[in-house]
């Protein structure tokens, strides 16, 4: 995908990108001859088949970690398994930085969050291979939202907001 | 005003540069490995992850450096198979430690980075509901990765263990051109052989990757009372379709309770039981499949077929 400016007949050129926020990535063009300014929404769908090609928008400064892709992206992977960001204790001073899309990496549990045990029942109730995928989900909702406590109520108002 | 082709360049991704690092990476990566080989199968159920384990004991048993990669995805059985479920993944600069199986055979499977025997592969993006547009591209960056980011080390042979379905030969050849032969697993049965024609018309004819030949599995049940040979499928005869497909037939592994009793401990049957029909069947497909790729002979005589 290319974009031209059409008063200048130029090709613009990448000057920031942003995101993803909520699936969507916001690449910003300019032309280098008058400045006009466009920017690229995409769509969660075409967010998604961006990264599946393991590739970043704006270009990547530096190659990612072994596995960044299977460890960035599985929705559930044993706990042993280190981020793909995150150095192991072998491994430092290693060159690798961390993948592109890094909004939508695995989230480290926030050990710290505090669920009630109306919560943390229903928590149970989701299928074991998926529960995981569940509870960072809901931990980094309510983290963002700047709950304390995780209720049955923040389950459902994180809920409506993935639309699951 | 200018038209796609009349601009050069991607206006700063740089994306087909990202994706030549990323060849260049796989490329000097499958440099170490002298032969690669693909298992395939038409329809499921045919026991070819089976085959691959033992044929990968098969050549470790002739002193051969052996990896296998588990390049089913969403259905992965080599970690259980080869005896390497649980291990610790290791990751370090220049890769991933593979698993290590039975006489030192490599191991990568996506089972090593499930949480449980019930997690499917679910991939964290927007809904699953969407995933028919990118799943497919997913599982192939992955595969990409597994082969790329292992650090296999030197070995002399990699094999690999492909999903079901004629469309996995061309996902894999873009990955490796250089892929210098597909075993193609099937059995006795019309309908398995149905689905064998078209992957080897995809093979051969579409992707020209050379063919090394056909294995039939589940060939014939003994008889544990008297050893007498009884047919389990009344299919056509697996070799009369290689000849007419002009393959190579490379022989029959007979069914045997005990081969997929060895591949649910975790222990290849030619491992376990080595004077078992089964795997000396598999011992010496293994010999066919080496004279197809034209091993040095000194490999081929390491160990003598049992």
């Amino acid at each position: 995908m290319k974009f031209l400016c059409v008063p200048c007949d130029e090709p613009m050129k990448i000057q920031e990108t942003k995101g993803p926020e909520e699936g969507s990535l916001t690449v910003i063009f300019g032309c280098p001859v008058c400045s006009r300014q466009v920017a690229l929404l995409t769509n969660p769908i075409e967010t998604q088949i961006v990264r599946s090609l393991d590739v970043k928008i704006g270009g990547q400064q530096a190659p990612s970690d072994p596995m960044g892709f299977v460890r960035s992206t599985l929705a559930s992977i044993r706990e042993e398994v280190p981020s793909a960001d995150r150095p192991t204790a072998t491994e430092s001073g290693c060159p690798f930085t961390s993948v592109a899309n890094a909004a939508f990496e695995r989230q480290t549990p926030s050990h710290g969050a505090i669920w009630t045990e109306e919560a943390a029942q229903r928590l149970n109730n989701i299928p074991s291979f998926v529960r995981s995928w569940a509870q960072k989900g809901i931990e980094k909702y309510a983290e963002e939202k700047g709950y304390q406590k995780i209720t049955a109520e923040v389950m459902d108002e994180a809920r409506a907001r993935f639309g699951i | 005003m200018k038209k796609y082709r009349d601009i050069a360049g991607d206006a700063g991704s740089n994306l087909l540069g990202q994706v030549s690092t990323q060849q260049e990476r796989l490329r000097a990566r499958m440099a170490k490995i002298r032969f690669k080989v693909a298992v395939l199968s038409g329809k499921g159920g045919v026991g070819k992850s089976v085959i691959v384990a033992n044929l990968a004991a098969a050549f470790s048993q002739r002193g051969m450096q052996v990896g296998v990669l588990d390049a089913d995805i969403n259905g992965p059985s080599q970690a259980k198979m080869l005896g390497v479920r649980g291990q610790r993944l290791e990751f370090q600069a220049e890769g991933m430690k593979p698993a290590r199986g039975p006489l030192g055979m490599r191991v990568v499977s996506m089972d090593l980075f499930l949480p449980t025997d019930e997690t499917p592969v679910l991939w964290s993006g927007p809904t699953e509901g969407e995933g028919y547009f990118w799943r497919g591209a997913m599982e192939v960056t992955t595969l990409r990765e597994f082969l790329a980011d292992t650090d296999w080390g030197e070995l002399d042979l990699l094999l690999l263990d492909l999903p079901p379905g004629t469309d996995r030969i061309p996902n894999l050849l873009s990955l490796l051109p250089e892929l210098h032969g597909v075993i193609i697993v099937t059995l006795p049965s019309e309908i398995s052989q149905l689905i064998v024609g078209k992957s080897v018309t995809v093979a051969k004819e579409i992707m020209k990757a050379p063919v090394l030949g056909i294995i039939e599995n589940m060939a014939a049940h003994l008889c544990s009372r008297c050893g007498a040979e009884e047919p389990l499928f009344t299919g056509n005869d697996s070799r009369r379709m290689a000849e007419r497909l002009s393959v190579p037939f490379l022989g029959r592994v007979p069914f045997d309770p005990m081969l997929t009793q060895s591949a649910d401990d975790g222990t290849p049957v030619l491992l376990s039981y080595p004077t078992a029909p089964a795997s000396r069947a598999l011992s010496q497909i293994a010999a066919k499949v080496g004279e197809a790729l034209r091993l040095p002979p000194a490999w081929l005589d390491a160990k003598e077929i049992r």
